[in-house]
């Protein structure tokens, strides 16, 4: 509508005005705010960046790091257990995030509240505190002996599946705010109109808000993502030794046997394999809304 | 698009007009202590274009809510072709609601927009599409089916709002302020698109507006609410020319409000003193309470260079502004603020501000009100 507008707008002779004093003094303007933040990026991020990537270059570190089977393994592993959190994160956010959306006032604080409360808690005190509920003598195992369902306790512990919930807890906030905003960008009188039009509340969800919230599904599917492939406490505290993920590695070549070319060539190949990754994700959503629109 | 195109087509429209009435009886909503609607008394007859007209919070939009079904009333009862329909959602009362930003859903194409209403009916696909494409056809937008709302004018996504409020032949159209978004040119000419398709289609129309404008140009009865009451209701001309109340007189257009105590009342008309207007017959609608009021619309008032017994004042010239079309003169008489509106092609030879004139009015043009403010 406001592209029509200006569309018909522009015809009756209002061109954009020529620019000639204004930009020159701009773009002065633009360098002096970007110079702080400039300066900080080079010194603190960029070059360490680089000297990164420049050691990885040296003493074959990517041969000796691809020769390792614990490197494969945990290459897979980290794609593996990426991908499975932030499938159960983006369902299990989305399921919170309707429930926040439709809530009333008092009850959407008090739900903000719990999902906050976990992002503001330190990643050591809740994979520890996830330990001790899982643990063989922990609530978990003692209430299913109570209730009679076992008579020995179940390993919930070291385990991938304890990986998984470890993460899934630390990963919720990233997936809940993206889609409760997109969530509540819909116009409310969307669902109205629909319901005047013979819409029951099943065909209102498939129909309008589930479409209508794919922009925060699909962002938030790749904040999890990202941040899951970089998951290192985690698999340490709640993991057994077959879960360790490429952090873990990185940890190992740095401190165990001292190879910074190593643990520098393991980090590269996380980043490009995210990036790839991430290009392939999108390059599928964009395939994805053009087919839609047809 | 011409206005023919639509009549056209809607022509071949098969389900009959003599149905789609909506009635409201003693219909009351209260949210908390605040009483939104009051004891609404209402009825849209079949074919009928009526229209809520009052400024916001008058209880005009709630009416309409709960006509649809989105808002529960308290009390009362909501009839549609004679049943009640208070226990029924939304999506049975088959009532196409045109929403004021329109409520497209963007992700869907014009068609799909339109077709919504069939998919839920579960009409068969090629059926859907046919009705949903001579449906955009009757709106003149038979080409832009593929388009997605953002892609069309704000126009257009009324007429394609309008085509999805119509396709599944529902028993009246509910129409919440759907041209307060529209530039005045466009606005005046989709009242009038607006108009034709709901003659030729037979079909009841609630209509809501806070436009006095659109309320007379599209209205076959005009309901005037305030503070969820009806203050008023009936034809758009006796509305405008005959209100009940001053508040309605000055709701509805500009108007000339002059207090003035009742003399003698006699043959439809009453002889009132008009302070320093002097004496002055006028309209005598039989109204009864304490504190009257005349009220003459600034088009009645002429200029006269005589003096004459009555129905006539002595006034002093303060300003006269031309408005392109019409001349707005401001005047004093006898203590009071007049104004006096003329076509500027009649406005010839008028006096210079300060210069003394007479006023005049016919007695059927002035209406003998009670104050309500």
């Amino acid at each position: 509508m406001s592209n029509a507008t200006l569309q018909r707008a522009r015809p009756e002779g209002r061109a954009p005005a020529p620019e000639q004093e204004k930009p020159r003094r701009r773009r002065t303007t633009w360098w002096l705010l970007l110079a702080p933040i400039l300066a900080f990026d080079v010194v603190l991020f960029l070059s360490p960046l680089g000297k990164l990537v420049g050691s990885s270059f040296t003493g074959n570190a990517y041969q000796r790091v691809l020769e390792d089977p614990l490197v494969v393994r945990s290459l897979i592993n980290t794609l593996s257990i990426s991908l499975a959190s932030t499938v159960v994160t983006v369902v299990l956010g989305y399921v919170i995030a309707l429930v926040l959306w439709r809530s009333g006032t008092v009850t959407r604080v008090i739900l903000f509240a719990v999902v906050l409360l976990p992002f503001w808690t330190g990643i050591l005190v809740k994979n520890f505190a996830w330990a001790v509920l899982l643990q063989d003598n922990g609530i978990v195992n003692s209430f299913l002996q109570t209730v009679g369902l076992t008579d020995a306790p179940i390993e919930l512990l070291h385990n991938r599946l304890a990986v998984i919930i470890g993460m899934v807890h630390c990963l919720l906030p990233y997936a809940v705010f993206p889609i409760f905003s997109s969530l509540t960008s819909i116009d409310d009188r969307l669902a109205l109109a629909a319901r005047s039009l013979g819409a029951k509340e099943a065909s209102i969800f498939r129909r309008i808000i589930l479409p209508l919230s794919t922009p925060g599904i699909s962002a938030a599917g790749l904040l999890v993502f990202i941040i899951s492939t970089g998951f290192f406490i985690t698999p340490v505290v709640m993991g057994g030794p077959g879960d360790m993920m490429i952090a873990n590695q990185i940890d190992y070549y740095a401190r165990q046997l001292t190879d910074f070319s190593g643990a520098a060539a393991l980090a590269v190949i996380l980043t490009v394999l995210v990036s790839i990754l991430v290009a392939i994700y999108q390059r599928v959503l964009k395939a994805g809304g053009q087919h839609a629109d047809n | 698009m011409t206005t023919s195109v639509i009549s056209a087509a809607a022509s071949t429209r098969t389900t009959a007009s003599a149905q789609g009435s909506i009635e409201l009886r003693q219909v009351r909503k209260t949210y908390g202590d605040v009483v939104a609607v009051d004891e609404l008394d209402l009825v849209v007859e079949p074919g009928e274009f009526v229209t809520l007209l009052g400024p916001s919070g008058s209880g005009k939009t709630t009416t309409m809510m709960m006509v649809a079904g989105f808002e529960e009333h308290t009390s009362g009862s909501v009839l549609i072709d004679g049943k009640p329909v208070d226990s029924l959602p939304p999506r049975d009362r088959n009532l196409g609601v045109v929403f004021q930003n329109y409520a497209l859903f963007p992700h869907m194409s014009a068609r799909e927009n339109v077709e919504f209403a069939l998919r839920m009916r579960k009409v068969p696909k090629a059926e859907r599409r046919q009705r949903a494409d001579s449906a955009l056809e009757r709106v003149g937008l038979g080409t832009m089916g593929d388009r997605k709302p953002r892609q069309l004018s704000g126009g257009q996504q009324q007429r394609v709002a309008l085509a999805r409020a119509l396709v599944f032949n529902p028993a009246a159209l509910l129409l919440d302020e759907p041209m307060a978004a529209l530039d005045k040119r466009l606005r005046e000419h989709m009242q009038e698109e607006i108009k034709t398709l709901q003659k030729s289609l037979g079909i009841s129309v609630l209509f809501v507006t806070h436009d006095q404008d659109e309320a007379m140009a599209m209205s076959d009865r005009i309901v005037v609410m305030k503070d969820g009451r009806i203050v008023q209701s009936g034809p758009p001309e006796e509305v405008y020319n005959h209100p009940l109340t001053d508040w309605v007189a000055s709701f509805l257009g500009d108007t000339n409000l002059i207090p003035c105590t009742v003399l003698e009342r006699k043959d439809g008309e009453a002889l009132v003193d008009l302070g320093g207007l002097g004496l002055g017959r006028v309209r005598d609608r039989g109204v009864a309470g304490e504190n009257y009021a005349v009220s003459i619309r600034p088009e009645h008032l002429k200029f006269s260079s005589e003096a004459s017994a009555d129905n006539c004042g002595k006034a002093a010239l303060v300003s006269s502004t031309n408005l392109g079309a019409t001349v707005r003169h401001r005047l004093t008489a006898g203590g009071h603020e007049l104004q006096v509106r003329e076509l500027s092609s009649d406005a010839t030879n008028r006096p210079a501000p300060g210069a003394e004139l007479f006023v005049t009015w016919e007695p059927d043009k002035a209406q003998l009100l009670v104050l309500e403010q």
